[in-house]
């Protein structure tokens, strides 16, 4: 299985035009996939059957909506796969812990850090505050931040 | 004469809390655990004791306000995890780093590795009831901490990689003493394999206990000794090389069998490897200048970038999203010690309690970076 | 309402067996392995080959709080975690001390800023410190100053120390 298999099957689930090459010297990462909420776990899969596992889940707060930062890696060179989904403030995601275990504490740390909730996560309660706290920490509304800006500020592109 | 009891015994489940202050959880672990007798039935790692807040720190810090945090979070490789930050924003904003500066952060990354590997190795085997190996360990441990005192002035939190080099010279008291490190651990690394290696009970503690494979790995994301033990070669400094790791020669050590006494000797094997490194970084040490050409307070451009580097304990990263100004929009950092602890949750049920410590020793996590 | 105030002290006072007792108890503390961030391998190091804490007495670190009668909060304190210190002190018998090592148990350290959520900013605003020992970590040496200060703190001066066979630098000529 190579990362030329997985281009492939990811071209069966996301439009072509919502996958980017990137150069992996700059950004770290030689695929960005834009992908939508319904698509996450296909995509898992996808990433399962050839041979990737799950390295990073993160998520990030913007004005208009949250982004969920998933990256999905090989054990070969140069291939890491970014995938961003936008998530509207107050909606969940669905999970991928069916898929990969390594994302039930992920989305737990997303949940307990943004409040993004995940659909049918068989655990989803917070792991790194005590709990029971009643904030999410990392949300630009809470605590001392040096700026809020939203997607476009940053990746400057409107489709993404 | 059998002993007839007067009425059946009635058995049950119990809950035991292993933590969160416990001498053999390395740090303030919580291990939930549903028992049956001796035997494990649930466990559920509880994390969050260590909790400090790196990342919404850095929303509201500088990039170079940063840099303290970097190393306190798994602090037995802080500079590494200097290395790796500093190293992320450089790639970003595209400043260059000279090649003495590089040659110097590879030495120090690596002598940091090794005393992480001496630290683990004292702290593993004194879980397991040997308190001989434990001195022995700190006391060449204590060696390249002098060493580095020496040059970044820090025993254990360093602050020592600048954006675009580093913050001091070496000189040539710090390549002799290297050097006669080197040698000195060399000599001794037999007693090291005398006291343990060949010890009876410590093979029957380790071998085949938490037998990790290559498909436990891939599901949990498991980085480092962990994963190479399974028998998979995945090293960053091989797959994705940073600084000047394409130019020195080292293997890769991996194991079998992936059970703790082949992540023993993974670490061990590494320690070697890492001598070998920084013999030939020391070689081909060049002169020159030890700072880039870097703005006071770096601006890296909008968008996002992951980086990652070997840390002793697996594949770190550090993904920085940025909006162009001085402070970082979101940093996460992601820790080894984070996909290697879930594991447990897979491997503890159905062993005894006594084995718990060895698993969980081998897997050699520190708490800090996983809460960050 | 007037409020009970607890104490530790005894109700009988005979000198010189305080004395002896002092001399006994500051001279053997059994610490409780409490290491919680990057304080706790400074801690390992001073009780490790190098810096010995076994020389002072110090060096049986006990895991049981029911069996120590120092608590060396090494490392920072997490809110999370604040509960379980107070329990931990609270289950140690009298008499104890407790010693707040490194820059974060005394007043939070590095990551204390404004707008923090995670951390209770000292150890002193939880249990009763009697030694704080700056640092981030401090050096093993400078733990052994911290114990040595609390000796002379529960003998009541270090001339009355009489199974002290060297003077410390700081209380030379006193």
């Amino acid at each position: 299985m190579s990362f030329d298999d997985f281009r492939e099957e990811l071209r069966k689930v996301v439009d072509p035009a919502a996958i980017r090459a990137s150069d992996h010297g700059i950004k770290g990462y030689s695929l960005e996939v834009t992908a939508r909420s319904d698509q996450v776990g296909r995509i898992a899969r996808a990433a399962r059957d050839t041979d990737l596992f799950l390295e990073a889940i993160s998520g990030v707060d913007f004005t208009d909506c949250f982004q969920v930062v998933y990256f999905f890696n090989g054990f070969g060179a140069g291939s890491r796969v970014q995938v961003r989904v936008k998530v509207n403030k107050g909606e969940s995601l669905p999970t991928i812990s069916t898929v990969y275990d390594a994302a039930l504490w992920h989305e737990r740390e997303v949940f307990d850090l943004f409040g993004i909730a995940f659909d049918n996560h068989p655990n989803l309660r917070r792991l790194l505050l005590p709990e029971d706290a009643d904030f999410h920490p990392l949300r630009k509304d809470f605590g001392r931040v040096h700026a809020v800006r939203s997607t476009d500020e940053i990746y400057g592109d409107p489709t993404a | 004469m059998a002993t007839q009891l007067p009425e059946p015994i009635i058995e049950q489940t119990y809950y035991l809390n292993m933590g969160p202050q416990h001498p053999s959880t390395h740090g303030v672990l919580r291990l939930f655990l549903k028992l049956d007798g001796e035997y494990i039935i649930e466990a559920d790692p509880i994390i969050g004791y260590g909790h400090r807040g790196h990342e919404k720190m850095a929303e509201s810090h500088l990039y170079e306000q940063f840099l303290p945090n970097a190393s306190r979070m798994d602090y037995l490789s802080g500079l590494i995890f200097n290395h790796g930050y500093v190293a992320a924003i450089e790639k970003m904003a595209g400043i260059e780093v000279p090649p003495r500066a590089e040659y110097i952060r590879v030495i120090c990354a690596e002598l940091n590795r090794i005393s992480s590997h001496l630290l683990w190795f004292g702290t593993y085997i004194m879980d397991l009831g040997g308190f001989t190996p434990f001195l022995y360990a700190f006391d060449d441990r204590e060696i390249i901490l002098d060493i580095l005192d020496r040059v970044t002035g820090s025993r254990l939190t360093y602050s020592y990689c600048r954006v675009g080099g580093v913050a001091k010279d070496v000189d040539d008291e710090f390549i002799a003493a290297t050097r006669g490190f080197i040698q000195r651990l060399r000599s001794r690394w037999e007693d090291y394999h005398n006291l343990v290696t060949k010890n009876v009970i410590f093979i029957h503690r380790t071998k085949g206990v938490g037998v990790i494979n290559r498909e436990i790995a891939l599901r949990f994301g498991c980085s480092g000794p962990v994963l190479r033990a399974a028998g998979v070669v995945y090293d960053i400094r091989r797959v994705e090389p940073y600084s000047v790791y394409p130019d020195l020669q080292f293997e890769i050590p991996t194991g079998t069998a992936g059970d703790a006494f082949d992540r023993y000797m993974v670490r061990l094997q590494e320690i070697e490897q890492s001598l070998r490194i920084i013999e030939q970084a020391l070689e081909r040490l060049p002169e020159g200048p030890i700072r880039g050409r870097a703005p006071r307070n770096v601006r890296p451009p909008r968008g996002d970038s992951y980086f990652a580097v070997e840390a002793a304990r697996g594949a770190l990263g550090f993904y920085i999203v940025s909006d162009g100004t001085r402070y970082p929009y979101r940093l996460k950092v992601r820790a080894p010690s984070f996909g290697n602890l879930q594991v447990l949750t897979e491997m503890l049920p159905g062993t005894l309690v006594a084995d718990t410590i060895s698993i969980l020793g081998s897997i050699d996590i520190v708490v800090p970076e996983i809460d960050r | 309402m007037a409020e009970k105030k607890l104490t530790y002290a005894p109700l009988v006072h005979v000198a010189a067996l305080e004395h002896m007792l002092n001399l006994f108890r500051a001279n053997s503390l059994w610490p409780m392995t409490f290491g919680l961030a990057c304080c706790a391998i400074e801690m390992m190091a001073a009780g490790a080959s190098r810096f010995d804490l076994d020389r002072f007495g110090a060096g049986v670190f006990r895991p049981s709080p029911r069996q120590s009668d120092l608590m060396i909060v090494a490392g920072t304190i997490s809110k999370k975690m604040a509960p379980t210190i107070v329990t931990l002190w609270e289950q140690m018998p009298a008499p104890k001390w407790c010693v707040a090592m490194g820059n974060c148990a005394i007043s939070g350290g590095p990551f204390e800023y404004d707008g923090q959520y995670a951390i209770v900013p000292g150890a002193d605003l939880i249990v009763p410190v009697d030694v704080y020992i700056p640092g981030c970590p401090p050096r093993p040496e400078g733990l052994i100053q911290g114990l040595l200060l609390l000796q002379d703190m529960i003998t009541k001066g270090e001339k009355r120390n009489v199974f002290r066979r060297f003077q410390r630098r700081a209380e030379k000529g006193r």
